[in-house]
Parts: structure tokens; C-alpha cells; sequence
């Protein structure tokens, strides 16, 4: 993450000089602490409600070190999506992209699929890195939550929608360099080929270690696994496969 | 022929007799049985001991909560909650609902922070905490009504625009916002439909705060829903009634503007 983007800046040198404003007002004003709110633009006056108003609990601990302050922090990515509410124009969507790409790291010993019976249950556990009124365990593995918005063994009918179906996806693709990698990428940084996606970066921010990702991965192409009971003859051609 | 015909139009008129539904929101479709159930809303429990607990002379000033004014002048309650979070000159900032309860509980009965009636902000199993009753109650009194937050001071039309880029707002260990999960239609985590705020209608459902969550077996407020969220996105804990809390209310109240409110509401 980067502290001092230039958003934080702009806004520290905007408190700044309304309080030097304040200063001046103090004896008249109601509203003695702190800058006039009505000076502000809207995101000037969000960024202000983040990060100097008390309103969120910014000193807590987060179990990856530190405090929570860095969660509302915002990096590029995050902040060019939220400029952009997730419609990036061509240019900007470019430079997203390339960012994605460059922030992928792979493990050193190849792509490896782990085991598809850990997949299952880390694809089910939404647990991990909430904190604020209660806090996750940082000592219990964090989940992928991959259903919460995607279809993947179809006995499993407890699956949100906000993401495609993963049903049959190594049946469909294959288990081959390219789709580990193109799949590993994915759970990496899924920016580097959906702009704006929805889809958390579960290897750039740290959530899921690379033994879990090699573990969900397992359990999206391994063909043992139930999200690959197999489709009728012709299904993947209907599906543009 | 005539007496089929006699059987549509008994049909039909019971159908238009179900509240208006927009057909294509499975959030609000999907959930007949709810709607079902809530002929008897066990919030109706909790709304009771509201109304005794507002109308009861309490704490060291040992006054009622009758002369507080919730914008609509002392002591009016119909109408009052549909039209906040709101200015108030006395307090000078906005307040929601549940932050101008406790104003008055502060200033008119002499409650301070730390008294259990301030200091207890939501219900648990086997205790409803004063707050949500009062607020349940002060609530239902806008039952039917349409939301319509106003908009007139400079602080409130740029607490709901600083609440719009909250909404837009990604960060935190999952890069997630509000908009992550509440702008398109017909989307569900795991089995849950997920209300849109670009579909006023089932958008006005969604955030008729109180609920009976049957999940929770109590009734939960606006202020509980919306630290939920944070939690789940993995970003910092929001704190009851911050100005953070109520700009975001106050946007998602305005995209609720012209729709009807259910108050209390029955909720998964």
C-alpha cells in the first residue's frame, strides 16, 4: 500500500490550511476542532471522514501486523477503481492491467496443484482478517469464500452468483501449463485481465499463502475433484470451449 | 364462460390486494415466505417496550423522551424517521435516527455514555437493549411512509455526497465497497439476494432498519447492518453513530427517496 499517495497529500495540505482558516474563526465558530467541513469537496470530506473524523477504529491491531489504518489506505488499483466506480475508461483500464501484471509473483518451484479435499474447505470458509467488534484468529488458515459468488461442485447448492460458474472448469480446460497459470494469475491478481473485477487480489494482499492457492487451485482441475463430475458430449462446444 | 370469468376477477383483485411487488427483484420476490410471516413481526415485541420506555419519566433528570425533537418539532414521531438522518442546529451536525435518540437521552433525561441505557447499542439473545426499543418504536411511527431525507443545509447534501464516494470506495484486505455487492440486480451471495441500490424499490426495502433478523432471533438497527458490512470487507471497524456511519446512511437513504418504508421490517 502506499501512504502518501496523492490524495492523502492533498488532503493533509487541504486540513492544513483550514485549520490555519480555523485558527482565525475560533472565537466566533461553534465548530472550534478541526477544518469546515463546507470547504470541502465531497471526496476531500470522505477522505476526511476515513481518516480524521474518529470514525473508524484506525489504531486497531490487523492480524498481518500493524493497525487497520492500512486497510482504508488505499493503492492504485483500489483507487482508480473507486475514481472510475469500476467502469475504467480504455487508458485507465490500460494502466490497471499493467500494474495487475506487474504485481504477480509466482512460487519457486513452479505452479503446483496441492490437494483438492483442502480446496473444498478453504473454497467454503469465509473466514479470516475481519476485525473491528470482533476479530478473526490470525492463528486459523484464512478462506477463499469462493462460494459466496461462484458455482463449483454442483451437489454444493449454496453458491452465490456474483461471479461466473466454475463448474467443470478443469473438465472443460484441461490441468496444462497455460491454465495453471492463466488460473493461478487469477486468484493472484484477477485485475491483470478484469480491470475493476470484483474479485479480490488473494496474492497481491497477502489473504491466501501460496499453499492455500495451490490447494483451491487443486480443487478447480484436478479431475478427481467433485467441481469435475464431467458434462455431456458436445456441452463444452455449446459453451465456446 | 361467465362464471370463469367471475374467477379471473376474483383472482385478480386478490392479487392486487399482495403489496406491489416489482416482479423481476428476486430480493423482494424471492422472499414470500418472509413476506408471509410478516403479519406478525416479533419486532412488534420490541416496539412495545419502545413506547413504554419513551413515554416513561427516566434517568437523573427523571424526564421522558416526550419533549424530544426528532426535526419534525418536540415530541412528533409520525413521519420523523423517514425524513433523517437530518441538521440539527442544537447538535449542530447530522444525526440518524439512533444518534438523535441518544441526543436527547443525554440532554432531557441526564443519561451519560457509560449508563447501560447508552452504553448497550444492540440487543443480544436474552436481553433487548433500550436503544433498538426506543428506536423500533420512534421507527414504526413512519411505517408505509416514503423515505425523504431532506436536503435543504449544506451539511446535509454533502454528508449523503461524501456517503456516495464511501459507497464507491475500495480498500481493505479484500478491495472490496458497498458497490462490491449492491449494484446489480438479481446477484447473491451464496443464497442470499443482494438489493441493488440502483432498484429504488427493493433498494427502500433494504434499508427499512429496524429488522427482526430471523438469523439473529432480535431486532437490529441501520448502524448494525452497516458495521457489518465493514467487517465483512476487511476494513476497519466503523464506529456506532460516527459522521463516517451517517454519511453513508444518508446516501442510501436518499437512493431510497420516493419508496415506501417497512417499519419494523422482517429480515433472513
Amino acid at each position: 500500500m502506499y501512504p502518501w499517495n496523492h490524495r492523502t497529500v492533498m488532503v493533509t495540505a487541504l486540513l492544513a490550511l483550514a485549520g490555519i482558516v480555523g485558527c482565525a474563526q475560533q472565537e466566533t465558530s461553534e465548530r472550534s476542532q478541526g477544518p469546515d467541513p463546507l470547504e470541502m469537496t465531497p471526496e476531500a470530506y470522505a477522505e476526511y471522514l476515513v481518516f480524521e473524523s474518529g470514525s473508524f477504529r484506525l489504531d486497531q491491531p490487523v492480524q498481518e501486523g500493524g493497525d487497520a489504518r492500512q486497510r482504508m489506505e488505499q493503492d492504485e488499483i483500489q483507487r482508480l477503481c473507486s475514481e472510475t466506480r469500476n467502469r475504467p475508461p480504455a487508458d485507465v483500464a490500460g494502466r490497471i492491467v499493467r500494474r495487475a501484471r506487474e504485481s504477480i509473483r509466482y512460487p519457486e518451484d513452479g505452479i503446483q496443484l496441492g490437494d483438492w479435499r483442502k480446496g473444498a474447505e478453504l473454497a467454503r470458509s469465509g473466514y479470516g482478517y475481519r476485525v473491528g467488534h470482533r476479530n478473526d484468529d490470525p492463528d486459523r488458515t484464512a478462506g477463499g469464500n469462493c462460494y459466496a459468488c461462484h458455482q463449483m461442485d454442483p451437489d454444493e447448492l449454496g453458491y452465490g452468483n456474483l461471479g461466473p460458474s466454475l463448474t467443470n472448469y478443469g473438465e472443460l480446460r484441461g490441468q496444462g501449463e497455460s491454465v495453471r497459470r492463466f488460473v493461478y494469475e487469477m486468484i493472484y491478481n484477477p485485475h491483470a485481465y478484469f480491470p475493476c473485477t470484483n474479485m479480490p487480489r488473494f496474492g497481491v494482499n497477502d489473504f491466501l499463502s501460496q499453499e492455500s492457492i495451490s490447494h483451491i487451485m487443486a480443487y478447480l482441475l484436478d479431475p478427481e475433484s467433485p467441481v469435475n463430475p464431467g458434462i455431456e458430449p458436445g456441452e463444452g462446444e455449446r459453451r465456446g470451449l | 364462460m361467465l362464471r370463469r370469468l367471475l374467477w379471473y376477477s376474483i383472482l385478480l383483485s386478490g392479487l392486487a390486494c399482495v403489496p406491489a411487488v416489482a416482479s423481476d427483484s428476486p430480493y423482494l420476490t424471492k422472499r414470500q415466505q418472509l413476506m408471509m410471516l410478516a403479519e406478525s413481526n416479533p419486532a412488534e415485541l420490541t416496539l412495545w417496550k419502545g413506547e413504554e420506555l419513551f413515554h416513561e419519566k427516566r434517568g437523573p433528570k427523571n424526564a421522558s423522551l416526550e419533549a424530544c425533537d426528532f426535526g419534525l418539532g418536540p415530541g412528533v414521531l409520525e413521519g420523523a424517521y423517514v425524513q433523517m438522518p437530518r441538521y440539527f442546529e442544537d447538535a449542530s451536525r447530522v444525526m440518524d435516527l439512533e444518534s438523535r435518540i441518544i441526543y436527547c437521552m443525554k440532554t432531557l433525561q441526564g443519561f451519560t455514555e457509560e449508563d447501560e441505557p447508552i452504553a448497550r447499542k444492540h440487543s443480544s439473545a436474552d436481553h433487548t437493549a433500550d436503544l433498538v426499543a426506543l428506536y423500533t418504536y420512534i421507527a414504526s411511527q413512519s411505517d408505509g411512509m416514503k423515505w425523504d431525507p431532506p436536503m435543504e443545509h449544506p451539511m446535509e447534501k454533502l454528508t449523503r455526497d461524501a456517503g456516495e464516494v464511501l459507497f464507491y470506495r475500495r480498500a481493505g484486505k479484500m478491495d472490496f465497497g458497498c458497490v462490491s455487492c449492491h449494484s446489480e440486480q438479481r446477484k447473491r451471495i451464496r443464497l442470499s439476494y443482494l438489493p441493488s441500490v440502483h432498484q429504488p424499490e427493493e433498494w427502500a426495502k433494504a434499508i427499512s432498519w429496524p429488522a427482526y433478523r430471523i438469523g439473529h432471533g432480535v431486532v437490529r438497527s441501520s448502524q448494525h447492518r452497516v458495521r457489518g458490512c465493514y467487517w465483512q470487507m476487511r476494513q476497519a471497524g466503523l464506529n456506532f453513530g460516527s459522521e463516517a456511519s451517517i454519511a453513508i446512511l444518508s446516501f442510501w437513504t436518499d437512493r431510497a427517496r420516493g419508496h415506501v418504508a417497512t417499519l419494523p421490517d422482517l429480515k433472513r
